[in-house]
């Protein structure tokens, strides 16, 4: 082999093994967004994401996990608490009871919605659905 | 006087935040030596020593990648880091193929000049590149797309009907739609159309379609008017296999159909009727056309007819065997053979063989799983988008590419019979190239975390309107029995 033929071959290779780190690169990103997402969702039962937040808090695109019981509103008690000028201080309540989840109106002012449709008495909801308080919209995920 | 537009000016201004997108940076480094190295390394090995050849349209090529890259940060964008990077590594690998290739397999005139294949595939992807950038940055809503699905759809069908009066015929198939100097393959911009339609559709009609049934035997089927899409969908694929020739758009557009319809309602009933409606619709065509007779008797034994119709799959798989496990290298497969190259279309449909004869399995493999990576972000975008319609249409967007790979990659190592369609990013012409780019620049525009949140779900659809009137006449009527 002279030294013309071993110089191709090594451009040759270096150019797959190039390809094949620049993989290696893609999968590492892959691999380290795949765990971030994993921990943040850990131990919760579901999660809420926030389609929509005029007032920024909770931002917009935020993935709050949720606990068996939750309860959301203007207060600062609540544990989801929403800087929104159109929600009670204690709007609505999300619990996980049996297998199912629950979504409850507490009486607020301008009402809580699912889908849409206002919220007279605890109504099941199932993963995908909107919920709205105030002007703040939220979507059920399972947890990730 | 010229205080309010300067004023908004200097608001947009503040509102461009410069962000960085280190991710993508070292990404698109990473592509950048890769391609430099294969640049080399093909120059090189035509050339019989040590040269660079003329980099000047990669370094254009690679130029365009940062500038797109730039203009992600400069505006500010939060979208997917890893698309941009990937498209750029499949568009460079096939900059640097069309170079290898003779360059007279395409001859163009473009205004004064002559262009041949190399310059016209640079320009295509850099024409790509932009379509790509512009719909990234500048989507920041999709109402667009979502009110008008049904505008889109009639759209689509007057393409589509467009093609069929007015097509013309090239190796048999009638793909190419030629208005004054321009020529395209409208089945290219009609895949996208038929994505934001079905993500319209099957969004509005979500619940309908999952929750209600029609018993039939063990089988469980969508109630019958909700079918009717299902079989308007297979009668446009049938049509166009028929009229148009055209077996891979056919089959692209039925498999994106399924996927999607299978993931807006989860019920593997749909799946397996769509299937079954599938295995009708080949069955039949089998019998009446001929093309598809002779596509599927080359797939069961191409060396019956190998100096015939079996000719081009017959080279492509001594291609694949030239190529071994690491490949020729670029610029040392099978020298044209008397004048034309050895496999018929290698710039176009054949171009993966033509990779792995060059780049070997190892290669192939390498860009295979570039487009395993491609639908990975693709889904996880749709996984994570607002609402459903941008779900569906991230999921579609992303399948579209991913099931055009996989069709073509497979018909040419002689998997499943062989379609013709183009390897997106990768194959040579400009219909597909821009139709690839617009996907992935749609795509962009949906991983962004600060578009405008889709709109609240109101009014229910005409669809769910009908069936509560019918439900509520149903109980008027019950009780008026009473």
């Amino acid at each position: 082999m002279d030294a013309f033929e071993l110089l191709v071959w090594v451009l040759r290779l270096s150019f797959l093994g190039l390809l094949y780190l620049f993989l290696a690169y893609v999968v590492r990103t892959l691999w380290r967004d795949l765990r971030t997402s994993a921990a943040v969702a850990d131990r919760a039962l579901g999660r809420l994401m926030v389609i929509a937040s005029p007032g920024g808090r909770p931002a917009t695109g935020a993935a709050l996990p949720l606990q068996a019981v939750n309860s959301l509103g203007r207060d600062i008690n609540n544990t989801i608490p929403l800087d929104d000028a159109f929600a009670s201080a204690f709007h609505a309540r999300l619990t996980f009871r049996g297998r199912t989840w629950y979504l409850e109106d507490l009486a607020s002012t301008n009402g809580t919605f699912l889908n849409g449709q206002p919220v007279a008495m605890p109504t099941p909801l199932g993963y995908g659905d909107e919920i709205q308080v105030g002007q703040v919209r939220f979507r059920l995920d399972r947890p990730a | 006087m010229t205080s309010a537009p300067l004023v908004g000016l200097r608001a947009a201004a503040l509102e461009i935040r410069p962000r960085r997108r280190d991710r993508e940076t070292l990404l698109l480094l990473a592509a950048a030596v890769a391609l430099l190295v294969g640049w080399i390394s093909l120059s090189t090995t035509e050339a019989g020593r040590l040269a660079v050849g003329d980099p000047a349209p990669l370094l254009a090529y690679l130029a365009a990648l940062g500038l797109c890259h730039l203009a992600f940060v400069v505006t500010g964008r939060r979208t997917d880091q890893v698309l941009l990077p990937v498209v750029g590594l499949l568009g460079g690998i096939s900059l640097l193929f069309m170079n290898r290739l003779p360059q007279d397999l395409v001859q163009q005139q473009v205004g004064p000049l002559e262009l041949t294949l190399g310059p016209l595939q640079l320009l295509w992807l850099l024409l790509s590149l932009a379509v790509l950038t512009v719909l990234a940055i500048v989507v920041r809503n999709d109402s667009w797309l979502r009110s008008y699905k049904y505008s889109w759809a009639v759209a689509g069908v007057l393409l589509l009907l467009l093609v069929f009066a007015l097509g013309e015929e090239v190796n048999g198939a009638r793909l190419s739609l030629r208005l004054g100097p321009l020529a395209g393959q409208p089945s290219e911009l009609l895949k996208i159309i038929l994505v934001v339609f079905l993500a319209g559709y099957l969004a509005e009609y979500r619940p309908l379609l999952a929750g209600m049934s029609l018993r039939l035997g063990v089988l469980r089927l969508p109630p019958l008017p909700y079918l009717l899409p299902m079989l308007a969908m297979w009668g446009v694929a049938l049509a166009v296999v028929v009229v148009q020739r055209d077996l891979g758009a056919a089959l692209l557009f039925f498999g994106v159909f399924l996927a999607l319809l299978y993931l807006a309602t989860q019920r593997a009933s749909f799946v397996a009727l769509g299937v079954a409606l599938a295995v009708v619709g080949a069955v039949l065509l089998y019998l009446l056309q001929a093309h598809v007779r002779t596509r599927f008797q080359i797939w069961v034994d191409p060396f019956a007819t190998a100096q015939g119709s079996g000719y081009q799959v017959v080279q492509a798989l001594y291609a694949f065997g030239r190529g071994g496990i690491l490949g020729t290298g670029l610029g040392a497969g099978l020298p044209a053979v008397s004048g034309g190259v050895p496999v018929p279309a290698v710039h176009t449909d054949f171009v993966f063989t033509g990779l792995a004869e060059e780049l070997g399995t190892t290669g192939a493999l390498a860009i295979l799983g570039l487009y395993l990576v491609l639908a990975e972000r693709g889904l996880r975008i749709a996984a994570g988008a607002a609402d459903d319609f941008r779900a569906l249409l991230a999921a579609g967007l992303t399948l579209v590419i991913v099931l055009q790979a996989a069709i073509i990659s497979a018909g040419n190592l002689k998997l499943i019979p062989l379609t013709g369609v183009t390897l997106p990013f990768v194959s040579y012409g400009g219909s597909s190239l821009l139709a690839s780019g617009i996907c992935v620049g749609l795509l962009l525009a949906l991983s962004d975390a600060g578009v405008e949140a889709p709109p609240p779900p109101g009014r229910p659809g005409p669809a769910e309107r009908f069936r509560r009137r019918l439900a509520g006449g149903r109980e008027r009527l019950g009780r008026a029995v009473a």
